[in-house]
């Protein structure tokens, strides 16, 4: 009965310390404090943008994502029919909530997100803007040309903020993101547990909270949630174990949703969280990260020598499925997403012996319409 | 209703007609031969067709085929009900359509590819889309992507020649190696070694003919402006697809001919022009006959810069630079990049642009409304924006769009 009292408020005390870190998400107030320490605020426009570097000379990298939940002034600018994604981030910049930032990098990665460099460029005016030539292809003279892509950018960040590069400082930064991997990845096989000790909903917070603050200090909240975690009792109360695939994807109601109604995710591919955190930069140059960045990452479009990126993404989904045991597919298919529009086929081809749902995303979401068909989904396969 | 004026196209339809009919018979000599297939892409590198005796087959040349002929809404349908997005480019679901419904296709089909070469040049959707045909097929691709650029990398870039002020080099060497690369896979795929001599001959016709059709591009802006954009719009399949070719030649010399008589003899399109436009976007392939129109409302078009971005002049003395050259249009460019589209529009003289926002292409999609804002803070010009998918007539019906076109130029008096 104690054990079971003890239990219960370590449920709490985590589940509070989780949605205390997305708060910082939400209301972007650490970001906001350092700036007022005098720290310069950069967003990075892509998950592949490396950013040990900007950390490395003094700034703070930030994954920026917007949080408009209508996007009318977006509507003026790009196209209505593009991703959320980019239409939220639209609508955030012109509303002005992205005051406190210093510059934007973006990357060649699709082209909603190098045109999204481009009009945020042309209507914001950023302070700093660079777009990081990312090639599509890991062969050796790319990943070469990489190398030297970012040497570019360290350059003309050097050049705008005034402020130097060193080695040593990138190594000390390698090391702390390698860390914030490390602990997620811990933290990611307590998701895999016959009784997952931490929910979709739950991560994903986490994850989004990782956007918003600098990483040393995540690392310490992670270590602390991961030890309330560890000793806690997982979530048993589930049908269906769940693999979440799609891209930018980062509204936690959906996966409430899904989880609310017997689903518990244990696994994903997203931009947003494994797209984004897994594998670890292997030494401490910028070829290291170059070589990372080019080869380790989940990025849909690059592609080994005489491979195409679909066959390497496919594997990644497989290995996260092998790794938390998945038992179905929920497939978000933003309706703007051109990766998702592209690829959508292939994963359903490739995954035939695994329940797979497919739900069609735009905003507004039809909320009662997702209900019915996740409810029916696992009601059918869990 | 607005009065109609007589249109006096320059016509280039007879030479389009013998340009095309020389195509299809050199791509039947070489499948009878059993020469391998490769599918390219809009701003590749064309002259390896030529330098390889290959058979090429454009996906977004067949699906405007298709889109003018009427079976592309089957096809792009077809695509959807298969699993494709609503918002990819008209191009990709008209052939996804084609190679999972054939029946539903125009003949004569694209032959079936033995390879593919992907380029980004303009967009990452043919990356994205040369990953789907390449997997479907089950056949090797190679891939080049091209900067895209920036103010900190490029300077100012001659609107039609595509040539620099300033260049970054490191992009430049890196997109070269990927060029020699791209030979290297040509030989293997192809199983002939390059020829230098064939090399060099066919980007010496390049040259010549990259040169006439800048001319061409040129006179199109004299006053009265000489020729319709129904015959213009097409000039991007000689500059996308055909240029180190003999007959791309060809048509190029006669065409320069027709075009600079009008200009010399002061004739126009129309009798009486009104306005002078610009225009932007991919054609909308089904309804082209919208610009002729406009034109017989006498709103001429003197500039287009889709046709624009699709030149550059070849240098034979310089290949390689030249095929890198080919990426530095304005809708490769971050849109701090204008400069040379505004000064092509300030001599043209212009009353106002109408520009294509087409449903599914990121690129001119995404342009259009920087593009507008820029042409009314340089140079006062108002715009009208249709939305126009190139190859999907259901969103953007001919009559609704000339509604919309007669508000337009109605307001421009």
């Amino acid at each position: 009965m104690l054990a079971k009292k003890v239990d219960r408020m370590e449920k709490i005390e985590k589940v509070e310390k989780i949605d205390a870190l997305y708060n910082f998400f939400l209301t972007r107030s650490l970001l906001r404090k350092y700036k007022e320490n005098g720290k310069k605020i950069i967003a990075s426009l892509c998950n592949n943008v490396p950013e040990e570097i900007i950390h490395s000379m003094g700034a703070v990298p930030v994954r920026l994502l917007g949080l408009a939940k209508s996007t009318e002034l977006a509507s003026a600018k790009i196209p209505t029919w593009l991703c959320l994604y980019s239409k939220r981030l639209m609508e955030d910049g012109l509303r002005r909530e992205f005051d406190f930032l210093d510059g934007i990098v973006g990357m060649t990665s699709d082209d909603t997100k190098t045109h999204l460099f481009s009009a945020y460029s042309f209507y914001l005016k950023p302070g700093f803007s660079y777009l990081i030539q990312i090639p599509y292809v890991r062969d050796k003279s790319s990943i070469e040309f990489f190398e030297k892509e970012l040497k570019r950018f360290v350059e003309k960040f050097e050049s705008f903020f005034n402020t130097e590069f060193s080695e040593e400082k990138l190594g000390e930064s390698i090391e702390i993101y390698n860390r914030f991997r490390d602990l997620l990845n811990d933290l990611s096989r307590l998701r895999w547990e016959d009784e997952p000790k931490v929910s979709g909903e739950e991560w994903l917070k986490i994850l989004l909270a990782s956007t918003s603050m600098l990483k040393e200090e995540l690392i310490e909240h992670l270590e602390d949630i991961l030890e309330k975690v560890n000793d806690s009792e997982g979530y048993k109360d589930y049908k269906l174990r769940i693999h979440l695939s799609g891209t930018d994807f980062y509204d936690v109601e959906i996966v409430k949703m899904i989880e609310d109604l017997g689903g518990i995710v244990v696994s994903d591919d997203l931009c947003t969280s494994s797209g984004y955190y897994i594998g670890n930069v292997g030494g401490r140059t910028l070829r290291d990260l170059a070589r990372r960045y080019l080869t380790q990452s989940a990025c849909v479009l690059t592609a080994r020598l005489e491979h195409l990126s679909i066959e390497d993404r496919l594997n990644f989904i497989m290995e996260r499925i092998g790794e938390s045991r998945a038992n179905a597919i929920v497939l978000l298919k933003d309706r703007g997403c051109e990766i998702c529009g592209h690829q959508c086929p292939f994963i359903l081809q490739e995954f035939t012996d695994i329940p797979t749902l497919v739900l069609d995303l735009d905003t507004p979401y039809p909320t009662e319409q997702l209900k019915t068909r996740v409810e029916a989904f696992v009601e059918s396969y869990g | 209703m607005m009065e109609l004026q007589e249109w006096n196209p320059l016509g280039y339809k007879n030479l389009y007609r013998d340009l095309f009919k020389k195509h299809l018979a050199r791509q039947d000599s070489l499948l009878k031969q059993g020469r391998p297939v490769g599918w390219f892409f809009s701003f590749h590198p064309s002259e390896i067709i030529y330098i390889f005796d290959v058979v090429p087959a454009y996906p977004e040349q067949y699906s405007a085929y298709c889109a003018a002929r009427g079976s592309s809404v089957d096809l792009i349908d077809a695509s959807i009900s298969k699993g494709y997005g609503h918002f990819l480019c008209d191009y990709f679901k008209t052939t996804v359509g084609m190679i999972e419904e054939p029946e539903k296709a125009t003949k004569p089909l694209m032959p079936k590819p033995d390879f593919i070469v992907d380029t980004r040049a303009l967009c990452v959707a043919h990356h994205e889309m040369t990953e789907v045909f390449a997997r479907k097929y089950g056949i090797p691709k190679y891939t080049i992507n091209y900067p895209f650029w920036t103010s900190d990398a490029l300077g100012y870039v001659d609107e039609l020649t595509k040539i620099p002020e300033m260049v970054e080099e490191l992009y430049i060497e890196y997109s070269i190696s990927k060029l020699k690369g791209l030979l290297e896979f040509m030989e293997k795929v192809t199983k002939i070694p390059l020829s230098d001599e064939k090399f060099k001959s066919v980007f010496e016709t390049s040259e010549k003919t990259s040169k006439l059709l800048i001319e061409v591009a040129k006179l199109m802006m004299s006053k009265p402006t000489p020729g319709s954009q129904r015959e213009i719009a097409d000039l991007v399949f000689l500059a996308f697809f055909v240029l180190g070719s003999n007959y791309a030649l060809e048509f190029a010399e006669k065409g320069y001919e027709m075009i600079k008589g009008r200009v010399k003899r002061k004739e126009g399109v129309v009798p009486e022009e009104k306005f002078r436009l610009l225009t932007f976007g991919i054609m909308p392939w089904h309804s082209l006959s919208l610009y002729e129109y406009c034109e017989m409302l006498g709103a001429t078009f003197p500039v287009n810069l889709y046709v624009n971005a699709s030149l550059h002049l070849c240098d034979s003395k310089k290949p390689f630079e030249s095929m890198v050259r080919r990426s530095m249009h304005f809708t490769n460019s971050t849109y701090d990049l204008m400069d040379g589209v505004i000064e092509n529009a300030r001599k043209a003289d212009l009353d106002g642009a109408l520009l294509l926002e087409n449903t599914g292409c990121r690129i001119t999609s995404m342009i259009i409304r920087p593009l507008a804002d820029t042409l009314q803070e340089e140079l006062g010009l108002p715009s009208l924006i249709l939305e126009a998918p190139q190859c999907d007539p259901r969103i953007m019906p001919l009559e609704r769009a000339k509604t919309q076109v007669e508000a337009f130029i109605e307001s421009l008096k």
